[in-house]
């Protein structure tokens, strides 16, 4: 495997061309991707935005080979993908662990089902594990664990075996805001580590500028690509630099995809409520009735009625 | 902590015991209608090997009713589940099966099956598999999809899917599947043995009933249900022992323990 990576070094890893998926339902054919095609380098991290049900997860299946595209091909590693692929690590929204076995054993139930040895992998797990801050939970069965640390059992079930591909489709999203934060710096150092292709799926324009080589921004559905962007920004990338100018930037160019496409809309003209010199108070303003995010409140309001 | 867990029943019971002897006695109460417990215990120690000859003919019956159960019905979810064209071919005779009052196919039973204990298994076996049937397909369902497809990414075999994620995940429906067979093979074995028997519990009911020794009757009853009670206690330990993770059993040991 190790020469065949080597060799594949800046090529393309994942090809995805033409891809059209369509589902049969009681209501009709759904079309959830419609014509895509798009390639991932060897050792880039490459995000996927787009709103929910625009294919996203269906990607990810038909990459992993556990799903047929209704046309076009999908290829790994020069491959033709037609069975479920092996060598890749996937991350689910779901921490999907076995209630019954404890962290460890979680991260563990990957070589075990590979039939490897499981001595062999016993060390590296608790390594693992202890990267990513879950040194002394080892032993912990998945109830007696917070959401955030599931997914990270989760996380390192995925790269217990060194896999050259990781697929992780909103691997955060079950998540708190905090708990998102750290996971996208651990996600950066797991990924900074060795030369892993990481495709990474999520809502979070925030989340995908802040990790991303390049992102790619679906349309709805039927689900096709609406731009390819370029991150430009140096690695190791800190939390802060999500208050700059040139992420401001990055974010921007997503959301005005999205507004284009009507995935996003603003309120039509922001003017009354945000007036020149400071943020409205709705009991100090008599305008701003008929605006819907300040609701009408009459002179000497419910508030201080209710007091 | 044990005492909050096993008080409450043992007052209910104690009370209840208490107004039971002191109603028949205070009302003088027939002792062929409803004998006073201390009567039925009297009883109990009288003819406690008449009794035990015929618990032991049932509890054979019984066990033997269940284990078949179990060694049908777990086989027969599996094949359900994992074969699609079985499963359509399967199911609409195990709920036909299950729709038939086994009383009434008794008289048949006989003549297939004789007249010893095996008609009595029999009942016991057809009445107490199906949810042993329906709860272990439910079970070895109830594998969240993204697993499966963990699973598949990881290349696994489908026996090592069934060993390591689809059984172990079906351990709490398999049992609560258990749990309601065994009581219903306590039912299955009198049911049998009330259709035809020379001996049992259910004989010596009809027997006690037949004679009007009411007491005799009372007590047949009453280690009917000592029975029940105790292999459901049994199955109910050995699910605790086996799937302590299990989420049921967590919430007891955090309510337990407040
Ligand atoms: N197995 C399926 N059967 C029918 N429709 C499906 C199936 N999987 C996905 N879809 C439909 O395809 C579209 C894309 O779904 P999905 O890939 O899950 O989107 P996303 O992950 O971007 O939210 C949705 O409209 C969804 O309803
Ligand atoms: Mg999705």
């Amino acid at each position: 495997m190790r020469p065949f990576r080597a060799m594949l070094n800046g090529h393309k890893f994942v090809e995805v061309s033409d891809v059209v998926r369509v589902f049969a339902t009681p209501e009709g054919e759904v079309r959830a991707l419609d014509g895509v095609s798009f390639d991932v380098q060897q050792g880039e991290f490459l995000s996927i935005v787009g709103p929910s049900g625009c294919g996203k997860s269906t990607l990810a299946m038909l990459i992993a080979g556990l799903m047929r595209p209704s046309a076009g091909l999908v290829a790994v590693g020069g491959r033709t993908v037609d069975r479920p692929q092996t060598s890749l690590g996937i991350v689910f929204q779901n921490p999907v662990l076995l209630a019954w076995r404890s962290a460890l054993d979680n991260v563990l139930l990957q070589v075990e089902m590979r039939g490897l040895d499981v001595r062999q992998y016993r060390h590296s797990a608790m390594e693992l594990l202890a990267s990513v801050g879950l040194e002394g939970f080892e032993k912990r069965l998945p109830h007696e664990l917070s959401g955030g640390m599931k997914q990270r059992v989760a996380i390192c079930r995925a790269l217990i075996h060194d896999p050259p591909l990781l697929l992780m489709d909103e691997p955060f999203g079950a998540l708190d805001a905090l708990t998102r934060d750290q996971m996208t710096l651990d996600i950066q150092g797991i990924c900074a580590r060795g030369s892993k292709t990481v495709l990474f799926i999520t809502h979070s324009i925030t989340e995908a500028v802040f990790l991303s080589d390049r992102i790619i921004v679906m349309t709805p559905r039927p689900g096709r690509i609406d731009g390819i962007i370029d991150v430009e920004m140096p690695r190791p990338r800190r939390l802060a630099v999500r208050e700059g100018p040139a992420f401001a930037a990055y974010t921007r160019q997503i959301r005005d995809r999205f507004m284009a496409r009507g995935v996003l809309r603003d309120i039509e003209d922001p003017s009354p409520l945000a007036p020149l010199g400071g943020f409205p108070s709705p009991l100090a303003s008599p305008r701003g009735c008929g605006s819907p995010l300040t609701p009408p409140s009459p002179p000497g309001g419910e508030g201080a009625a209710g007091a | 902590m044990r005492w909050r867990e096993w008080s409450p029943p043992a007052i209910t019971i104690l009370v209840t015991l208490v107004a039971w002897e002191a109603w028949v006695v205070g009302f003088r109460v027939r002792e062929y209608l409803l004998p006073a417990p201390s009567g039925i215990l009297a009883v109990l120690a009288a003819e406690w090997r008449y009794l035990a000859l015929h618990t032991g003919v049932t509890v054979y019956e019984i066990l033997w009713g269940f284990f078949l159960s179990i060694v049908v019905g777990i086989p027969l979810a599996i094949v359900i589940v994992y074969s699609p064209v079985l499963e359509r071919a399967i199911y609409p005779l195990l709920v036909a099966a299950q729709s038939v009052p086994k009383i009434a196919i008794g008289p048949l039973l006989i003549v297939w099956a004789g007249l010893g204990i095996f008609p009595k298994v029999l009942v016991a076996f057809l009445i107490a598999f199906f949810p042993v049937v329906i709860d272990t397909v439910a079970g070895l369902r109830s594998v969240e999809p993204e697993m499966l497809h963990l699973a598949r990414s990881m290349g696994a075999s489908e026996w090592r899917v069934f060993l390591k994620i689809r059984l172990p995940n079906a351990l709490p429906n398999i049992f609560a599947g258990l749990k309601v067979a065994v009581t219903l093979a306590v039912v299955g074995a009198i049911v049998g043995e009330f259709i035809q028997a020379d001996r049992g519990l259910g004989y010596a009911l009809l027997q006690a009933s037949a004679m009007l020794n009411t007491k005799l009757a009372f007590a047949s009853i009453l280690i009917l249900a000592g029975i029940g009670t105790v292999l459901f206690v049994i199955v109910d330990w050995i699910e605790r022992l086996l799937i302590p993770w299990h989420a049921s059993q967590r919430v007891e040991t955090a309510a337990g323990t407040l």
